[in-house]
């Protein structure tokens, strides 16, 4: 470990851009390179980063990644994976992900999932950006330089909630977010960038936790994202979920007892339903092995790839609606399709490809590499915002329609899905009540009628309106959905065009407080916190010394050194000045030593002056006692 | 005012904030080539430099709409300074906004009446289809009814007569939809022709009118397609 950090410290920071795929299983970190867009792998050539984050109580710190992985079967209980499904959301919201998956939740989760690992409490967006540390870490030590940029990807049909909590996690990763890209569309990118003819392409993303489907129009460069659906609440966890339930039921039945609160077996009986889902791509059957913990228990079962199938027709099925729903919005038949793209790792399974196939009447494009291809396109995305080529340009949409609470609990919608983004509405507001100050705005993200049905977002207050009439104050409410389909609500007072303040209270997410102080917790884990208190020990180091120099140079400088040497010492004190500021505690390091070497002789020798007068002061108080 | 509607160029000469040029061009400052900040008295007409007319090209819109966010796209403007970020934040989404208003030929005349200051139109049913749209309301009730208690030849028999309004109704709406072309061509004869506001003024009149009707109909016949 602290080999890494030392080859760490003193980088300099990065211009370039990377893009990250933050997925709910794997993540990875790509870059644009001369030939085109690269996944950041390791020394064995591995891209993928696991999503799974694990507290070591003894040492207090985070893992993140493989270490993380390995430690999940053996103390599943402080391990956190599948965070992507708790981002945004609160704890009404996730409780029967909650009977799935071994997690604790802390009291107070209402607004921010809050888990409880050791006797630690860390919510969603600190658990991913350890996850995004990783992947920074990763690229930081591939490029030889700090990478301060990125782009992160997020499902299409993510709410503004779950952006920001994507923005969040970047955020307190040390990351500068410059976009959120939707998944789909980065995938596009990636598999249309060498493609001039003009077509209108299908992205089938059905990932680990997620599904997409984003229908876009490519033409002369342009990515023009026409429609797009999905669920944030169906992927490969869930297609998992359903064969370990199965499988577990079996179990409890063959070893005779319960599996519940026993989190290891879980484990075990977790990592064998993966493997023989993964295997039923390509084989026939497959088969699942179990040992209890003792010898005597041992389970043994074969599956076919056609019960698995019935299994998981109906989750499967699911993917289908939001397929249906992108292409009525755009009054457009299946076969109006050019190109069917096939993204995520749940694609693998003979049976969506199936599916899908007889809803667009057509074999769909396999991509190479499903796993990879929304990193590479975040990477290419990060390349045009760098400002590296203008020929590619992605025109997205918002998937979910944005309204307000209006009388009787009814959604006003402002702002439609499938609008073209950044796009804005502006609404007029007035008083009810004589001399009112202040009008509460909530916004709702949704397609229902009702307040009830649909996903609340915030609670906007303006303040500060001058005291008047009912009826008589304009203030003009301005929503702008911006390119990373984030909200941000201005208002303006009509009569006097005065900025109004606005209060704002998210529904569900961090507010700016707590993640400023996330920011200062995060200080006592991270590793590249290490480097930082490093910097500041070294920095702290170097002050002193030259304090100390200083101090000599001005109280003895009288007869004990020449000129010359003074000059040197000076000269080092300089240099060492001119690099305490920079961030390279290396640099930092070398002209502290260089300065304590120059000032090494002069120390020596007030020291030995400072002897001398001790004993000379001893000397005369002795001869004055004698 | 028949001057104004023709004239699309209006006057937008103004001050560059980011040099202090004074310039006359609509997006982009002729002294410094620096973005502007849009005024928000532009019109999605004038925005996109159109005349304020209803037949409109799909394929030169769409050309135009690409063209421009290859020059307005926050995309491209990272490193800019934060007046032009804000720029080209304003004129981005008002660009999306004003592409999805009039590539879409309902949406376009809607948005030309509340230009010319008529209210959202209501739903209004036709008076040559009063009868049908109460025959159909009545079978509707009927149907509702039959289902709640089960009456299944009653059921049988209502969406027969469903079927038949749906029919008509559905005729009806290529009628109106026929009948606003041809109102569309004559409000950009009217434009081309610097007409009378009076003559105009019939023409919005008769859209503001076949629009109300549009939607009942449309709203009818959801109300039917629900229950059949």
């Amino acid at each position: 470990m602290p080999v890494i950090e030392l080859s760490l410290s003193g980088r300099p920071k990065s211009a370039r851009v990377v893009g990250i795929d933050l997925g709910t299983t794997n993540s990875l970190v790509a870059y644009m390179s001369e030939s085109g867009p690269e996944v950041v792998r390791d020394e064995n050539g591995n891209g993928l980063v696991p999503s799974v984050v694990f507290y070591e109580s003894d040492n207090d710190r985070l893992l993140a990644g493989e270490a993380a992985r390995d430690n999940l079967v053996f103390e599943p209980r402080k391990a956190i994976y599948s965070v992507k499904r708790f981002m945004g959301k609160g704890s009404a919201d996730v409780q029967e992900d909650l009977s799935l998956v071994p997690f604790k939740i802390a009291p107070a989760s209402e607004h921010v999932i809050g888990f409880e690992m050791g006797d630690r409490v860390f919510t969603p967006p600190e658990i991913s950006a350890f996850i995004l540390r990783e992947l920074k870490k990763r690229a930081s030590r591939f490029f030889g330089e700090e990478v301060l940029q990125a782009v992160i990807t997020v499902p299409a049909y993510f709410n503004d909630a779950q952006r920001q909590a994507t923005k969040d996690a970047g955020h307190l990763a040390g990351l500068d977010v410059l976009r959120i890209v939707n998944e789909p569309t980065a995938a596009s990118l990636a598999y249309g960038i060498d493609k001039r003819n003009e077509a209108v392409v299908a992205v089938y993303d059905f990932g680990g936790g997620t599904f997409d489907i984003s229908i876009l129009k490519l033409k002369d460069g342009i990515f023009e994202v026409l429609a797009t659906n999905g669920d944030t609440h169906l992927g490969g966890d869930d297609i998992d979920n359903r064969l370990i339930t199965t499988i577990v039921d079996d179990v409890e039945r063959c070893f005779n007892r319960s599996l519940r609160g026993n989190p290891e077996l879980f484990q075990v009986t977790r990592k064998a339903a993966i493997r023989a889902k993964h295997q039923l791509s390509t084989d026939d059957r497959a088969m699942i092995e179990i040992k209890g913990n003792d010898q005597h228990e041992e389970y043994r079962r074969e599956i076919t790839r056609d019960e698995f199938n019935e299994l998981i027709s109906d989750i499967v099925e699911r993917t289908l609606a939001p397929c249906k729903q992108a292409l009525k919005d755009l009054n457009l038949a299946p076969e109006q399709i050019d190109e069917v793209v096939m993204v995520g790792g749940s694609t693998r399974i003979p049976l969506v490809r199936d599916k899908v196939k007889e809803l667009f009447k057509r074999e769909p494009h396999l991509e190479v590499n499903a796993d990879e291809v929304v990193a590479l396109g975040a990477a290419i995305q990060a390349d045009v915002l760098a400002g590296g080529r203008r020929d590619l340009l992605l025109l997205d949409v918002t998937p979910l329609s944005l309204g307000i609470e209006t009388m009787g609990g009814v959604v006003a919608r402002i702002i439609h899905r499938n609008a073209t983004i950044p796009t804005s509405a502006a609404e007029m507001f007035t008083t009810w009540v004589d001399y009112q100050t202040g009008i509460d705005i909530h916004v709702l993200q949704g397609e229902r009628e009702l307040v009830d049905d649909c996903r609340s977002l915030a609670k906007f207050t303006l303040k500060g309106i001058p005291p008047q009439p009912a009826g008589l104050p304009r203030i003009e409410v301005r929503f702008l959905i911006d390119a990373n389909g984030i909200l941000t609500v201005s208002a303006r007072d009509q009569r006097t065009n005065q900025e109004q303040s606005i209060e704002v209270k998210p529904s569900y997410g961090l507010t700016d407080d707590q993640i400023e102080k996330m920011l200062l917790d995060s200080f006592e884990f991270a590793e590249e916190d290490v480097l930082k208190r490093q910097l500041i020990e070294a920095r702290n180091e170097a002050e002193t010394v030259m304090r100390a120099a200083e101090k000599a140079l001005v109280e003895h400088p009288r007869g004990l050194i020449d000129e010359n040497e003074q000059l040197g010492i000076r000269r080092a004190i300089d240099e060492l000045r001119q690099t305490v500021g920079t961030d390279d505690t290396q640099l930092i390091r070398e002209k502290t030593t260089a300065l304590d070497e120059k000032s090494h002789h002069l120390a020596e020798l007030i020291m030995d002056g400072a002897l001398v007068a001790a004993f000379k002061n001893r000397k005369a108080s002795e001869v004055a006692e004698g | 005012m028949a001057e104004e509607a023709v004239n699309t160029g209006r006057d937008l000469s103004c001050i560059c904030a980011h040099c202090g040029a004074a310039i006359s061009a609509v997006h982009f400052c002729s002294e410094c080539g620096k973005i502007q900040i849009l005024s928000p008295d532009v019109d999605h007409f004038q925005f996109l430099e159109l005349p304020r007319k209803l037949v409109v090209d799909d394929a030169a819109l769409e050309k135009s709409f690409y063209s421009l966010s290859r020059q307005f796209h926050p995309d491209y403007f990272m490193s800019a300074t934060e007046l032009e970020k804000r720029a080209s934040l304003e004129r981005s989404s008002r660009l999306n906004d004003a592409y999805r208003t009039l590539r879409d030929r309902i949406a376009r005349i809607t948005y030309l009446l509340a230009l010319e200051g008529y209210k959202e139109s209501e739903k209004k049913a036709p008076p040559d289809l009063l009868e049908e749209v109460f025959e159909s309301n009545m079978a509707i009730e009927e149907i509702k009814a039959a289902k709640r208690l089960s009456e299944d030849n009653v059921v049988v028999g209502a969406r027969l007569s469903l079927e038949t309004a749906l029919d008509g109704l559905q005729q009806k709406l290529g009628e109106i939809d026929g009948q606003l072309t041809l109102v569309s061509q004559s409000w950009d004869d009217a434009v081309d022709q610097c007409a009378e506001q009076n003559r105009k003024t019939i023409l919005l009149d008769r859209m503001s009118e076949l629009l109300s009707h549009r939607s009942y109909i449309r709203h009818l016949v959801r109300a039917i397609q629900e229950e059949l």
